[in-house]
Order: C-alpha cells, then sequence, then structure tokens
C-alpha cells in the first residue's frame, strides 16, 4: 500500500534535518518505539510494539537511511520481523521545502508491505493502520520539533 | 391369531426399517455435550504439540534456532526436519502420488507452513515455545496467481523435483506442471465444433474455498515402548487407510498401530488426508514416551489443511441453431498448490471430472486438465462432494445457461431437450461413464410444476419492465440446476487408494435374546449412521433397530473399510451391511426350516421371521431364532449367528436432482435475498426421509455458503487474508434461506437396496442454482458470465460497472 502527506513544522530546515537523522527524536516519534539503536551513521536497530486489530506484537528490525541529500531528502527505510505475528517492511521518501526561514514543510511518501499473521487477520484493518501510524509518526515529529524549538532543554530528550 | 397379535403395519412399525423417519440415536449424546471427541481424550502424563510456521508464502530457511525454545519453563522437544530426517520422515507421501514436506525442509512453500513442532506440558508452553523459535528466512517470490505459474520466468516452487520430467501421471512439462490428464475424443468433438451452428466459449472458475468442520483436524499419539504399540486417536474420515498408510510410512506393523476415530464434528473432506500434525504427534510420542495431542486452531484449519476447488474451467459447447447440443470441450487449470495432496482414488488426477457432461446427452467430448503448483497450501479435497463432482456440475449448469443465452431458448427448455432420455439407462457418456439409472424429464417437470417456472418467469419479466422504468432498484434471477452426480467410490476395477481397492464393509454380530451389533468400515461425521445403517439391517432381518447398536472408527474392531467421503457410505458400506444381513437371514432360515420341520424353500420372510408357506400360523420370528442359534442349533451346524460382508461395488451410482433458486439482488448495494429455494433429489431408496432433509438442508447452506462468499482468499504477495472467520463467509441461522425440498425415487439398479447416496448432492447441486441466479438476474444488463463467489461488494461492483448503481 503506499500513502502520502505532509507535515508543516516551525522550526528552520537544517533543524528538521537534523532531527531526521536523530536516533533519540526518532525513538520518540516512531509510535510504538521501545528501543532505536544507532549502529553506523546510517543504520539503526529498533524494537516497535504494533497493534493490528486482534494482534498485538513486537517487532525487532533494522531501520536504515539512504539517498541521502541534506538537508532536503532522505530515504528512511525498516524492516521487522515480529515472529509468529509476522513481519512488516516499509519505506519512506522524505522530503523538506523551506517555506518561511522558520518554517519547513515535509513531505513523505510511504510504501509498505506486511505478511504472515498481521495480514491474514488484519487484511481489512491495515491500510488503515499504515495510514494511521504514518500519519502519527509525521505528526508527533512535527510536534516534538515544535516543542523543542520552544523549550530547547528539551532537544535532547 | 387373537386380539393381541400385532398387526403387520404393528410389527413393520416397531422394527423402524428403512422409509422410517427414526429419530437419530447419536442424537441423544450430542445434544447434551456427551458426545466424545478427540479433545476430549485425555491421557495420563499428556503433552501438547503446536507449530511453528512459516509468515512467507515462498521462503529459503537460512537457519532454525530451538535453542531459547528449549529454555522455556515446560517445552520438552522442538522438532524440526533434521530431526525427523532421522527418522526418515522429514517428508511423506499425498495420496496423489506426490511428497510433501512434514516439517519445512530447506524452504517453505506457502504461508502457514508447518516448520517445526513444540511438544510442551500444556498448549500455553507450547505457545511460548513457538515465540521462542528462531527462524531466519531468506524470502523468495511468490507465485499466486495459476495462469502464470508456467511462464518461463516462473520461480521454482518444488527443488526436491528438479530433472523430473515425469510425474505420478506422466510427462511434466514445466517446473511447476503436475499433471496433465486427458479424456475423450480430441478429433471427433473437434469436428463436431467446426460443425456447429452455434457455439460458446467462456473461463468459469470455481474458487478456492475450504471444507471448515466445526471440529478442526487434531489427534492424540501414543506410543508404548514396552509392547511397541502406536495408538492414535484422530478426526478421521478413514482410519484403516490412516493405519496402512502409518505402517508404510514409519515401518510399524499394522497390527501394532490402533487407529480410532471416536465422534468426529464434521468432516467434509477435510478428514480424509495425513497431515504433518499426525506426523509430528506420533514422532514426538516415540521420542518423549508419553502421549501427544495435537489439536489445530482455525487460523490453522483454514490456512493450512486442506483446502478445495481452485478450478479455472475453459468450457466449450457446440450446438445446432435449435439447441441440440453437438459436442463439449473443457479445459481445466487445477490450482494444487506447494504439493500435490489431492484426496482422489489414485488413478484420478482430476477426480471424476469428467461427469462433466452431466445429464446431458453429449455425443462427443473431450476433457484436458493440468494442474500446476503454486505458492499456496496443499489440498483438494471433496468438499462435500464426490471427487472434482462439484466442479464439474458448476462448470455444465453454467455453460447449459450460457448456451441458452446465446441461443435466445429458456434455460429449462434447452434442458429438456438435451437430457439423457429414462430409456437410455444404462447410458454411456462420451466421457467413458455408464450411468446406472435415471429419470431426469420427470424429475425436471415436477420441479417446473411445484415452483409454477412459467409464472416467476412471467414475474421476472415484469420486474425488469419495472426496473427500466425506474420503478424497482431490485433485479431478480432464477437459477436452475440440473446435475448428476457420480458417487460410491469404488469399483476396485478402476478405484483404489495408494493401491488399497475402494471396497467396503460390514460385521454383524447377533446375541443370544435377539439383540445385536454391527461393526462397519465408513465412519459417521454427523451424517447418522448410527441410526440408518440400523436401519437397513432392520429390515433385512427383523430385529428392531433399536436393538442394534452400530459402531465405527476402532481398527481393531471395525472390519477394514475405506471410510466416509465421496458420498460412498451408502452406495458401498450400505451395500455390505445389507449384503451381510442376507448371509445371517440365510442361516437363520436353515434353523426355521430345521425348527418348522419343513424345507427351507418352504419358508418365506414375514417381516422379522419366517412363516411356512400356505400355513401362516406356523412362523418363527427373529428374535427366537437367535437363541436357538446359540443354544441349540440343528446337528452339523456351527453355533452362533453372525456375518462379515465386503462389498466391491459393480459399478459408481448416480444420484441426481433439480434445484432452483429465486433471488432478489439490489443494485445499488449488491445485497441479495433469496426469495425461494427449491430441491429435489433422486437418490434411489431412501433409508430415512428425516435425514435426508437434514443432509440436504446441510448441503444447500454449505453450497449457499460457497456460491455467495465463502472464500480462501490470496493476496498478491501470498498472505491469506481470509483465514479466520472474520474473513470467511460462514452462514449462521441469520443469513441462511428456509429450503423446500421433494424428491423423486429412482433406484439403482444394481444397489443390494437401491440407495445412492445423497449427503454431498445439495452441495453439487446448490452451488450452480445460486450462481445461475445471480447471473441470471444481470444477465438483461448484458452480462454473460460473473464469477462467484457473488457476495454483496461483488455484485456491487457488477452493477457498477454496468452503469445502473443509482
Amino acid at each position: 500500500m503506499d500513502m502520502n502527506g505532509e507535515e508543516r513544522i516551525n522550526a528552520p530546515i537544517e533543524a528538521v534535518w537534523r532531527a531526521l537523522n536523530d536516533p533519540q527524536v526518532l525513538r520518540a516519534c516512531i509510535p510504538g518505539c521501545e528501543s532505536l539503536d544507532k549502529t553506523s551513521d546510517t543504520q539503526m536497530t529498533a524494537r516497535v510494539v504494533l497493534r493490528i486489530g486482534p494482534i498485538k506484537a513486537g517487532f525487532d528490525g533494522m531501520v536504515e537511511l539512504s539517498e541521502l541529500n541534506p538537508p532536503n531528502s532522505y530515504v528512511i527505510s525498516g524492516e521487522g520481523k515480529g515472529g509468529i505475528a509476522g513481519f512488516a517492511k516499509g519505506q519512506a521518501n522524505v522530503s523538506l521545502t523551506e517555506e518561511e526561514p522558520e518554517v519547513t514543510l515535509l513531505t513523505y511518501v510511504v510504501s509498505a508491505e506486511v505478511g504472515g499473521k498481521i495480514a491474514q487477520l488484519g487484511s481489512r484493518l491495515i491500510d488503515s493502520t499504515a495510514r494511521k501510524l504514518a500519519a502519527q509518526f509525521f505528526s508527533n515529529f512535527g510536534e516534538h520539533l515544535t516543542k523543542t524549538i520552544q523549550e530547547p532543554h528539551l532537544a535532547s530528550a | 391369531m387373537n386380539d393381541m397379535t400385532p398387526t403387520r403395519e404393528q410389527r413393520e412399525a416397531r422394527l423402524e426399517g428403512m422409509g422410517c423417519k427414526r429419530k437419530r440415536v447419536e442424537d441423544v449424546r450430542f445434544t447434551q455435550g456427551k458426545g466424545q471427541y478427540v479433545d476430549d481424550v485425555k491421557l495420563p502424563g499428556m503433552l501438547h504439540g503446536d507449530f511453528v510456521r512459516s509468515p512467507h508464502p515462498h521462503a529459503r530457511i537460512v537457519s532454525i534456532n530451538t535453542e531459547k525454545a528449549l529454555q522455556v519453563p515446560g517445552v520438552l522437544a522442538v522438532l524440526t526436519a533434521e530431526t525427523l530426517k532421522t527418522v526418515n520422515l522429514a517428508w511423506m507421501p499425498t495420496l496423489a502420488g506426490d511428497v510433501q514436506m512434514v516439517l519445512a525442509d530447506g524452504k517453505v512453500l506457502f504461508q502457514n507452513q508447518e516448520v517445526a513442532f513444540v511438544v510442551a506440558t500444556d498448549r500455553y508452553a507450547a505457545d511460548d515455545g513457538i515465540n521462542a523459535v528462531e527462524v531466519e528466512y531468506e524470502p523468495l517470490p511468490a507465485l499466486v496467481d495459476p495462469f502464470t505459474s508456467m511462464n518461463d520466468d516462473a520461480p521454482v516452487l518444488r527443488e526436491d523435483l528438479a530433472g523430473k520430467t515425469e510425474g505420478a501421471h506422466g510427462p511434466r512439462r514445466h517446473h511447476n506442471h503436475i499433471f496433465e490428464w486427458t479424456v475423450g475424443d480430441r478429433d471427433l468433438t473437434d469436428a463436431a465444433f467446426r460443425k456447429a451452428d452455434v457455439t460458446i466459449k467462456e473461463m468459469i472458475s470455481y474458487h478456492r474455498t475450504h471444507p471448515s468442520p466445526l471440529e478442526t483436524c487434531q489427534c492424540v499419539c501414543s506410543f508404548d515402548k514396552i509392547r511397541g504399540e502406536l495408538t492414535i486417536y484422530g478426526t478421521f474420515q478413514a482410519p484403516h487407510v490412516i493405519r496402512t498408510v502409518v505402517a508404510l510410512i514409519a515401518k510399524i506393523p499394522e497390527h501394532k498401530i490402533h487407529v480410532i476415530a471416536p465422534d468426529i464434528g464434521g468432516g467434509f473432506g477435510n478428514k480424509v488426508g495425513a497431515y504433518p500434525g499426525y506426523i509430528c504427534a506420533a514422532v514426538a510420542s516415540i521420542v518423549t514416551g508419553k502421549p501427544v495431542k495435537w489439536v489445530e486452531d482455525r487460523i490453522e484449519n483454514l490456512t493450512a489443511t486442506s483446502f478445495a476447488r481452485d478450478y479455472h474451467m475453459t468450457t466449450e459447447i457446440a450446438a445446432t441453431n435449435d439447441g441440440k447440443v453437438t459436442g463439449l470441450r473443457v479445459h481445466v487449470l487445477a490450482d494444487h498448490g506447494a504439493f500435490d495432496a489431492c484426496a482422489d482414488p489414485s488413478k484420478w488426477p482430476a477426480g471424476f471430472f469428467n461427469i462433466v457432461t452431466g445429464s446431458y446427452d453429449f455425443p462427443v467430448a473431450h476433457l484436458s486438465v493440468d494442474g500446476v503448483y503454486t505458492n499456496k497450501a496443499p489440498g483438494g479435497v471433496a468438499y462435500r462432494c464426490s471427487f472434482r463432482v462439484t466442479e464439474a456440475a458448476y462448470c455444465i449448469e453454467r455453460g447449459m445457461d450460457i448456451l441458452a443465452q446465446k441461443l435466445g431458448m429458456d434455460p429449462a427448455e434447452l434442458r429438456l431437450k438435451n437430457f439423457v432420455k429414462a430409456e437410455q439407462f444404462p447410458y454411456n457418456s462420451a466421457l467413458g461413464w455408464e450411468y446406472d439409472s435415471g429419470d431426469y424429464h420427470t424429475a425436471m417437470r415436477q420441479m417446473m410444476e411445484k415452483v409454477d417456472y412459467a409464472g416467476l418467469r412471467r414475474e421476472q419479466a415484469e420486474k425488469r419492465e419495472a426496473f427500466k422504468r425506474g420503478e424497482t432498484r431490485e433485479v431478480m434471477g432464477i437459477g436452475i440446476s440440473f446435475f448428476t452426480e457420480i458417487v460410491g467410490a469404488g469399483p476396485s476395477k478402476n478405484c483404489d487408494i495408494l493401491g488399497i481397492a475402494m471396497f467396503d464393509s460390514c460385521e454383524i454380530r447377533l446375541h443370544p435374546t435377539g439383540a445385536g451389533i454391527a461393526r462397519v468400515g465408513s465412519k459417521s461425521q454427523g451424517q447418522g449412521h448410527e441410526t440408518t445403517w440400523a436401519q437397513i439391517i432392520a429390515t433385512e432381518i427383523g430385529i428392531p433397530s433399536d436393538d442394534i447398536m452400530i459402531e465405527e472408527g476402532n481398527t481393531d474392531t471395525a472390519p477394514y473399510g475405506l471410510g466416509t467421503y465421496g458420498s460412498r457410505s451408502t452406495p458401498v458400506a450400505g451395500a455390505a451391511i445389507a449384503m451381510a444381513a442376507r448371509k445371517i437371514r440365510a442361516k437363520a432360515q436353515m434353523i426355521a426350516a430345521y425348527k418348522l420341520e419343513v424345507h427351507e424353500d418352504d419358508l418365506e420372510w414375514d417381516i422379522d421371521g419366517f412363516r411356512v408357506k400356505g400355513l401362516p400360523e406356523k412362523y418363527l420370528g427373529m428374535k427366537d431364532i437367535c437363541w436357538i442359534a446359540y443354544n441349540s442349533p440343528p446337528p452339523g451346524m456351527e453355533p452362533g449367528l453372525e456375518a462379515v460382508s465386503y462389498y466391491d461395488p459393480p459399478n459408481m451410482t448416480y444420484p441426481f436432482g433439480a434445484y432452483l433458486c429465486v433471488m432478489d439482488i439490489d443494485v445499488d448495494t449488491g445485497v441479495y435475498k433469496v426469495k425461494r429455494f427449491y430441491a429435489l433429489d433422486d437418490c434411489g431408496t431412501r433409508i430415512n426421509p428425516m435425514i435426508i432433509d437434514g443432509q440436504v438442508h446441510g448441503g444447500l447452506t454449505e453450497a449457499f455458503a460457497i456460491a455467495m462468499g465463502q472464500e480462501i482468499h490470496y493476496d498478491e504477495n501470498g498472505n491469506v487474508t481470509t483465514g479466520s472467520l472474520m474473513d470467511f463467509f460462514m452462514p449462521t441461522a441469520v443469513e441462511t434461506p428456509v429450503w423446500e425440498t421433494d424428491f423423486t425415487v429412482t433406484p439403482s439398479p444394481h444397489h443390494p437396496i437401491g440407495a445412492k447416496g445423497v449427503g454431498e448432492s445439495p452441495n453439487v447441486g446448490g452451488v450452480p442454482a445460486f450462481s445461475n441466479a445471480v447471473n441470471d438476474a444481470f444477465s438483461f444488463l448484458g452480462t454473460t458470465h460473473i464469477q462467484m463467489p457473488h457476495d454483496y461488494w461483488r455484485n456491487w461492483k457488477v452493477a457498477k460497472e454496468l452503469g445502473v448503481v443509482g
């Protein structure tokens, strides 16, 4: 399935870009993310707990950043295995545009694929859940940044 | 005779023999929750097994790590293909001549395939163990669409068959090809098409679905190391075949294997085959020395054990301008999934699909079937039908409607014009069957009269005009189905399973007081054998059916039989019962002759005993004969009164029926209403009309489910998207229409009591009636063929494409 959307963030493009590359920010914003640890400049390992319909499962996986074009765009992709619950993988093409010096427009195009039990049981819920999760991530992200601009002591939270 | 002497009618009634609406004796325990099912079997020290299953439809297995699982409290063992290889059981033979992985060996080929078997002290611990097994997969491209399976670039599914150009049923043309099966005269058929005034050609799909019995597949295996004996309690439709298969593949002597099928909560073909769960539970019991239970959950049942159908039938009919059929040509693309595990008699890779000429007198026909592998679960069982007969009936019954539409002829009239006539029986079909008996015209005309067919067509014409004028948003469809089944597999000359001829058997033992027990090689899964088998015996030997106990399912006590599926119980086991009873009656006649001091030929049978011809007061009843047989038999005669019969049927039986469905469909919502459903069945001699009605109700309900929404659906990535009852349509009393039943009686000339079998007819005949009704409803708007299943959403899509959604 494919999803797209946009988020207007009250922060300069450089700050948004930094946050997009900061594992701590990502961990705070990815819905259900329990851990996110950097293993190299562009790779991280993650654990995310998701609930789709009747299934709740923890996914262990890799997150990778590629096609880096600072501070304008990158591709963030992830792949997670949820044991008997199945697996999920997806990627998001994220682009930043400076609308004003303090306002950045973030646009994203996400494609995702699920398999295993979550695909069997949640087929009618997957599209809406994925859409919700993607929107939630980017809105969390926007909110987080806006907050850190207003309250800089939260920056490394 | 004094006034106290019962009349003939009273004596007859007391027997509750054939033709009586005897209440089901098994229901006494079923309705009080006292049935004994496999899950009720609880043995001391019993362990529980459960599967790690593949989330991927096609992947290479890089590694399986069981270390963490073995540390989970309660987990005692984890079996993998490597473990099974040590006992040469990583793969098992299928009924169709293929082999199947018991546990994934190197790769997985369908989603939810069995990868490892965790054995623990309880089911919860087993489940925790499953979560702790670490399997690393390397996903491979999934092959989902059977139409692309034989493309040059199609992924190789079965690496174990690399280089094998010959399969169990002849040459393989492609790495994903299983077999090609052809029947009929190709040249004559092609010639008929060249000369035809009118031809039709349509790809008619019968989608993948699942028998989904209430009770899933399950077993308890218990290996006794001291005695070297294996006891298996299981949900088996064919317990003796399971015992023989276990003996052959596990190399345990057959007499040291005890297979017991207790009460079964529905089979519908799902419980014919052998599944990895049975093998793993048996191996786990041998490894741990304790009994091991394996019980499938609903998702496992729907996604891993035995789908049904998935036939894609390119159907062509040639005819004259006035509607006489002159030729039939069918090509089937059969999606068998990852392993060919079809449960057909071994020589019949497409079952009895060559019954596809149906009830019509086709002078020539040709059929070819290509079986292919895809990344889907194996199976291909006869879901409440004889082998692939429901696919054949759907194919020809849709085909005839499509032809009628092209000719501008009424579909009932087209059928009447082409039926095999009563005087043509026994009738040899163009595809090789000898139909035993039938009277199609009478049945069809009775149906048309009872439903006021002409009146229905007038009502439809009026409704269509009203629709065109915008006065109604509903379209009305009338679906006719006239099916001929082929059941009762089968004669040893053409039917066997892994070399075992498809006879059946009965052993009757009468006790001195005039009661008795009959053990039969069939196995009821709800059909009511305990009731009907006793009725046959009651009529044959004059012992009340209440005094006969029926026992099935224990291979130590029941005579060897091939079990219950394909409507074979009455045609085959029912015949064995009658023949065993007749052996008893023959001995009883000798006893009666001795006691009444006449020659045997001077006796006549009279309901419940023997009477001397011309001397009605000289009578000896069967109850007395039983006592005499044990305690004072004629000199030189062995005591006792028992008999065994093994029955090898001379031919199949050919039940038939005329069904009609009236349906309204709302074009704005796709919602349908079944206004009327009439089902006339001719199953030959009727043993218990109440049980026949029950069988017909059940079969029609399943036909309704299949035609109107029930489906095993895979998405393009190979995920099963209908793996639970949330998505898999299982009608309840709320959705189920009211059924009207009717009958004619055309006995089978070769069956001892003339019975033909009925359990599956309603599923075979019902599906085309529903589908024809939907197609008939839309046809005046320009459709030729709409694929099943016809759920609300798909009906709405059809209306949307026709541009009639408001």
